[in-house]
């Protein structure tokens, strides 16, 4: 293969990682698939890249069950950065990993020692408890946390999960009205909302559920989950006993409404199919 | 009363498990519609033909389910095949017991089809070589779930299953499996997975 062919795949899997990385997608195993070739054939043209990229192929190869390569970009790590937290971290998660939960604590702990505010280390050792299971004790502290660490995105939806799992859906509402209070342009929380209140039930929440699915599609008109919790709450909110003629009729048009998007996606989805 | 896996059906579960393992998945298993219900029809077993992979990661939300599980009837009901069981795998890999919510699903599914199993998969015992199956069956008996012996007698040909789904695994096929998050996500993936029925035909 010619030199120039050679630096284009080298490029090319240089910047696929990167936009996994900027996506923080979890698509590990093609993560360790290119990050091992660029790490074992292209190392030295990475410049200081490489280390981040050392990070993220680690992570990685833990999601893979791939111990060897984890194990030799740690060591690369360690050696470049010595005593930091970062990567003292990274081999509390190999630790995870390796289900060697009270060590990976111990490791968690030490890093606390040194930065009480190490929030990292703090959301580590709650992933601790949601691997055993520990439910209950997860959402304690993830909520301690949050009453210190208020701004934390990731953790209040990480909460949210954690009680819709639980059927705590009331909860998981709050969280989500956290979100979408600091993100109010974010459609994805407001049709999760809408989400939260559709599976709590009642006529209350149906109809708030039916207005964030609606506000969802308003931020973003090509979210389906919306129109289709549109199309679900409307068709329900006029199919219940409860209410008038008036909020009836209004409800069949929102759900007619609904279906008319609804097909119209279908088809141009599959138009597009045939392109 | 019991209900028996197809290769393709037993394939497609566990391929949907691989291409998330690091989250919860769910979907739907169908069957034939049968022309007659005999009397005595309780010793032919269900012979579940398909999977139709739903969700991964938060499966504890109703409208969603809601719309799969409408827009599924309506293509069973144009393929007659009847909705006649529900999968899932936990997000922990040690939990394979059936949760509050798979009962739900379940429950939901034996309103319509009597003879309705729910089945759990063992991540546990998840191996590329796929030499054992997987899966706990529970059957629906006096509002309770009990759970069935799972052996090679589950399935239409276990060889055949075992052969493929271990040839699809190392194959990778399941990065291309999509499931009804997927079709949500983009309206022209195809939760009938046609290419990974071709590639089990092909195998077979």
């Amino acid at each position: 293969m010619s030199k120039n062919v050679l630096i284009i795949v080298f490029t090319e899997m240089r910047d696929k990682l990167r936009k996994w990385r900027e996506d923080n997608h979890r698509n590990s195993e093609q993560i360790v698939d290119v990050g091992e070739e660029l790490i074992n054939e292209h190392a030295s043209k990475l410049g200081d890249d490489i280390w981040i990229i050392y990070e993220q192929v680690m992570i990685a190869a833990l999601d893979c069950s791939r111990d060897d390569l984890a194990w030799t970009c740690l060591q690369e790590l360690k050696r470049q950065f010595p005593g930091s937290q970062r990567v003292k971290r990274l081999a509390g998660m190999r630790l995870e990993a390796l289900e060697k939960y009270e060590d990976a604590s111990k490791q968690y702990d030490s890093i606390l020692q040194d930065d009480p505010t190490n929030t990292a280390a703090r959301k580590r050792k709650i992933s601790i408890l949601k691997a055993q299971g520990k439910s209950a004790e997860a959402i304690r502290e993830l909520n301690e946390y949050l009453e210190q660490f208020v701004g934390d995105q990731e953790a209040w939806h990480e909460l949210s999960e954690l009680y819709i799992n639980e059927h705590d859906y009331g909860k998981a509402a709050f969280c989500l009205e956290e979100l979408m209070m600091t993100n109010p342009h974010n459609h994805l929380y407001c049709e999760q909302y809408a989400e939260v209140k559709y599976t709590q039930g009642g006529l209350e929440n149906l109809e708030l559920s039916r207005k964030y699915f609606a506000q969802a599609l308003k931020l973003n008109n090509r979210n389906m989950r919306a129109l289709f919790g549109l199309y679900m709450s409307a068709s329900h909110i006029a199919a219940s006993p409860k209410v008038n003629a008036t909020v009836k009729k209004a409800n069949v048009k929102y759900a007619t409404w609904a279906t008319n998007q609804i097909n119209r996606a279908y088809q141009v989805s599959y138009a597009r199919c045939l392109l | 009363m019991s209900i028996k896996l197809t290769t393709q059906a037993y394939c497609k579960m566990l391929l949907h498990a691989a291409k998330y393992p690091h989250c919860a998945v769910n979907g739907l298993l169908v069957a034939e519609k049968q022309k007659e219900k005999k009397k005595d029809s309780h010793s032919t077993p269900i012979l579940c033909v398909d999977c139709i992979p739903l969700f991964h990661g938060t499966l504890a939300l109703a409208p969603m389910l809601e719309v799969a599980l409408t827009l599924i009837d309506t293509w069973c009901k144009e393929n007659k095949y009847v909705i006649a069981g529900y999968y899932q795998a936990n997000e922990r890999t040690k939990d394979f017991r059936p949760n509050q919510f798979a009962e739900k699903v379940g429950a939901r599914i034996a309103e319509n089809f009597s003879e309705a199993a729910m089945i759990m998969v063992d991540s546990t015992r998840f191996t590329m070589g796929c030499y054992e199956p997987i899966l706990a069956i529970y059957d629906h008996h006096e509002n309770k779930w009990k759970c069935r012996d799972c052996n090679a007698d589950c399935f239409e040909d276990w060889c055949e299953a075992q052969k493929i789904t271990s040839a699809l695994l190392e194959g990778r096929s399941y990065e291309s499996l999509i499931d009804f998050d997927n079709h949500l996500d983009d309206l022209r993936n195809d939760w009938t997975n046609p290419e990974i029925n071709k590639s089990v035909l092909h195998l077979c």
